[in-house]
């Protein structure tokens, strides 16, 4: 029920905007001859695939955003979500879910958008023979394990998984889904607006190659053609039902694949761009683009892990506070990345997500001399030893990561190596670190628990969590209280109880906030970044004539 | 001059396969060592392990050989020269076939080869030649430096100062004077466009060929002072014959041999430049390929592509070797 009750809020403030954008352009364009408005992108990520269920970074999610409607979709300037292609969802106990869909709704094909063709989508992810990279989003369903088979330690197939569909979700009807989850999970919801729960039509899966090159989606633009490593055009489909459909017709955008697209914004081929370190003089001398910059908090965390899974001096929380309030973040951003990061004193990103405040961190700021009485209080640093700071190869993240290593030998007088390895990622899974190594988390959907469970919790006090060796009973304790919890409220209290037992136990040291900013050409208005990637807004967009 | 070919051939045969056992052995001991390539697919993200080992079998990784350090995986070795002799290249890891990757990206790097090829060939040419003709003289002097500061100034500066001082106000201004779709738009446009291919990859690929050029004005000059005071020149000169053939038929057409073995020889390296020119100018060519394919660790696309480029560099040298034989007699003789 109080999902409908924001359907209806929010439909009409977005109506109010498409209302406004019709004027606008009906009022500007004094019909000259009728040119399409095109926008030009540019796709900066390697794009393989924009299959909805293999999808998960930011530039494909922010194509398929225009391509699909998902069940929720979120206020773009409150994370708040709301009902679109859902006419309802409600539970009497956050463990069975009845979503009922829209009537009438059809994919760009002709067949219908209906209950069948979401159980269709997440049936597929969820089959861990099908390797899709959304598939852990449906660990919370029942028959999901079922799904998955076993292997042993070098990666055998022992067990063939036994299902090829979750008997958690039920096709009640054309039109209603039945959802039964492991267990109570309040946060449901708000997580069916992300593009791993998409729906697909049967001709997609009939064929999926075909279909991760040229969706067939429900959204308001149907892509036209993908041509593999060089650009995505889309344009409006004609037929879309629903009213959030941008007000222009179509876009184009170019993949840059790692390299830099700014020169071709600059130049006025792209409508957006985002400088990198290099560009930042451009900006700087260029009272004009000032005019057109868009800027909003991010949401992706970076911070420091400790290899828990190994003894002292690591176990020694008294040190990891040392630590922690021996890095000047703030002195740090403003030499490196002035602009570019926000401190953090918390786990949860504040004012971004529900329940995420600031200041749960307590040792989060920079402290020399408390740095070394927790120090001394730890015993001091072991005599001899190098402390080992692992990061990735980025080179800006390298520069970071050696200020860090910098100001804690400053302040603490611990000598550092810096480690920049390309075989980060499977040293952190395979719990090969052997001192201090850089985490980011990025949030797949709004709610403080995605900030906590997936990156602390494991349910395992002997070993653990993968990548730091944490266990925290409290913590536990608490996500499970709201997970459990009646009302999406109450369960963000309990959360924030969770990062209250996380803030105590300090297994990690939270660094900083990304800050998303963007530029755009004269042409575009009413830009707004999306708070989880920071990608441009595509459906509120206004666009001038070329 | 046939069997001179036919043993090429052969020859060219063995050293294919010898790049091809060296090329797995490689990456069978890269990934013995370093672990799943598998992994590289989900990213930051981690797979539960009944992802991963659907991952691996899809890409004939599974086999135990690659867990076991030291085992030189003859098994899928065999099992990819009989797919390769089929003309199955396999596919990336996104499930596209290597050979439509490699159709649609070579077309780009061999556009991009055909400027820098008629770069080198008409600066060194004609440099080359003036340099020789007038040696000694200011001209001479001239172009020796010129080359000395080409050489020095490596491509990716040259390509990095056009493309972020040159070519943003050049081609905003062309679009204002000529409209966006006009030729100097596109020629000054910040990076490639596919819809016009030729026209934005010619002045990067002027400037890659320029910044290899060095070694052809050299190389042309050398190869033209020896033939100056070859004998047959002094001859034909004694015979009366006008300067002006005489430079034409005996001299230019004489050095022209070692260019074009100079072409083949560098026409490897090239695809080092094309990777940063490719990088740079947002060129999906074969070097841009690669390049992705290594950071992705894309094992399979890695190796369909360099066999595929070690089939070309093989094809290009029999090719310059028989037009080296056409050129010079006493070589298929020997």
């Amino acid at each position: 029920m109080r999902q409908a009750r924001i359907t209806t809020a929010a439909a009409a403030g977005f109506a109010a905007v498409a209302l406004v954008a019709t004027g606008c352009s009906a009022g500007g364009g004094d019909a000259v001859t009728e040119e399409p408005a095109t926008v030009h992108l540019a796709l900066n990520q390697d794009v393989g695939t924009l299959l909805p269920m293999d999808s998960n970074v930011d530039d494909n999610i922010a194509v398929l955003d225009v391509v699909y409607d998902g069940l929720v979709r979120y206020d773009p300037e409150t994370t708040e979500p709301y009902n679109y292609v859902a006419e309802e969802i409600s539970t009497e106990d956050n463990t069975v879910w009845t979503i009922t869909i829209k009537p009438d709704l059809t994919f760009q094909n002709g067949e219908p958008v209906d209950a069948a063709s979401f159980a269709r989508a997440w049936n597929y992810a969820a089959y861990g023979p099908n390797a899709m990279a959304n598939n852990y989003f449906f660990e919370r369903f029942v028959g999901y394990d079922e799904m998955q088979g076993e292997t042993d330690d070098a990666g055998v197939v022992t067990v063939e998984p036994t299902a090829t569909e979750l008997s958690g979700v039920t096709v009640v009807d054309d039109h209603t889904l039945e959802v039964t989850l492991n267990g109570p999970f309040a946060g449901f919801s708000t997580m069916l607006g992300y593009t791993g729960f998409f729906p697909v039509a049967e001709a997609c899966l009939e064929d999926v190659e075909a279909c991760a090159v040229k969706p067939i989606g429900n959204g308001p633009f149907q892509v036209d053609e993908w041509v593999q490593g060089e650009k995505v055009t889309a344009s409006k489909w004609a037929d879309y039902p629903l009213d959030e459909a941008p007000a222009f017709d179509a876009v184009e955008w170019t993949e840059f694949a790692g390299g830099s697209s700014w020169a071709d914004f600059m130049a006025g081929n792209l409508d957006e761009g985002a400088p990198g370190a290099a560009d930042l003089g451009d900006v700087e001398s260029d009272p004009d683009l000032a005019e057109r910059v868009v800027e909003r908090p991010g949401a992706a965390l970076t911070y420091i892990g400790f290899p828990l899974y190994l003894s002292e001096p690591w176990t020694n929380i008294e040190l990891r506070k040392a630590i922690s309030m021996a890095i000047d973040r703030e002195g740090i951003i403003e030499a490196i990345v002035p602009g570019e990061r926000v401190p953090a004193d918390s786990w949860v990103v504040p004012g971004g997500v529900p329940g995420g405040e600031t200041g749960t961190c307590e040792f989060c700021t920079f402290d020399p001399e408390a740095a070394k009485e927790a120090l001394a209080a730890a015993g001091g640093w072991p005599s001899g030893q190098t402390l080992t700071i692992t990061a990735g190869t980025d080179e800006e993240e390298a520069e970071l990561f050696k200020a860090i290593g910098d100001s804690i030998q400053e302040t603490l007088g611990v000598p550092y190596e810096l480690e920049t390895t390309e075989d980060f990622s499977s040293k952190r899974r395979n719990r090969e670190m052997t001192g201090i190594f850089r985490n980011n988390w990025f949030p797949d959907y709004p709610v403080n628990e995605n900030y906590l469970a997936p990156v602390y919790a494991s349910g395992d006090p002997e070993e653990g969590n993968t990548n730091f060796g944490y266990y925290g009973a409290e913590f536990e304790e608490a996500i499970e209280a709201g997970d459990s919890a009646e009302t999406l409220e109450d369960a963000v209290a309990e959360y924030q109880k969770a990062e209250a037992a996380l803030a105590a136990d300090f297994p990690t040291v939270p660094l900083w906030f990304s800050v998303s900013r963007s530029y755009h050409s004269e042409r575009l208005s009413n830009v707004i970044l999306d708070p989880f990637s920071g990608q441009m807004k595509l459906r509120p967009l206004e666009v001038a004539a070329e | 001059m046939g069997r001179y070919i036919l043993r090429r051939v052969l020859q060219a045969v063995g050293t294919l396969f010898l790049v091809m056992v060296v090329l797995h052995l490689l990456t069978t001991f890269a990934i013995q060592l370093n672990g799943n390539p598998a992994l590289a697919f989900f990213g930051e993200h981690e797979p539960s392990a009944s992802q991963l080992a659907a991952v691996e079998k899809r890409y004939g990784l599974d086999d135990p050989c690659y867990d076991q350090v030291g085992n030189p995986c003859a098994g899928p070795f065999v099992d990819r020269l009989v797919a390769y002799a089929q003309g199955d290249f396999g596919t990336n890891l996104r499930g596209r076939a290597v050979t439509e990757i490699v159709a649609q990206s070579a077309p780009h790097t061999l556009r991009l080869f055909v400027v820098v090829t008629f770069t080198w060939l008409t600066i060194g040419m004609v440099l080359g030649s003036v340099a020789a003709r007038w040696r000694g003289r200011p001209a001479d002097h001239g172009i020796r430096f010129t080359t000395v500061l080409v050489d020095a100034l490596p491509v990716f500066v040259l390509l990095l100062l056009y493309k972020f001082v040159v070519t943003v106000p050049v081609h905003q201004w062309a679009r204002s004077e000529f409209g966006s779709e006009s030729w100097p738009a596109l020629w000054f446009r910040p990076s490639f466009d596919a819809d016009h291919p030729w026209a934005t990859v010619l002045i990067p690929g002027i400037l890659l060929g320029v910044s290899g050029s060095a070694a052809f004005v050299r190389l042309v000059r050398a190869s033209q002072l020896e033939s100056y005071s070859g004998e047959h020149v002094r001859t034909a000169r004694s015979k009366g014959l006008p300067e002006r053939y005489v430079v034409l038929h005996h001299v230019v057409r004489n050095s022209s041999i070692p260019v074009v073995t100079a072409v083949g020889l560098v026409f490897t390296e090239a695809l080092a430049g094309a990777v940063v020119t490719e990088g740079l100018m947002n060129i999906n060519g074969m070097g841009g390929v690669l390049w992705g394919a290594v950071k992705g660790s894309d094992v399979s696309l890695v190796l369909g592509v360099v066999t595929l480029l070690a089939v070309v560099t093989v094809v290009v040298m029999i090719v310059v070797d028989v037009l080296y034989a056409a050129l010079d007699p006493r070589i298929r003789y020997e």
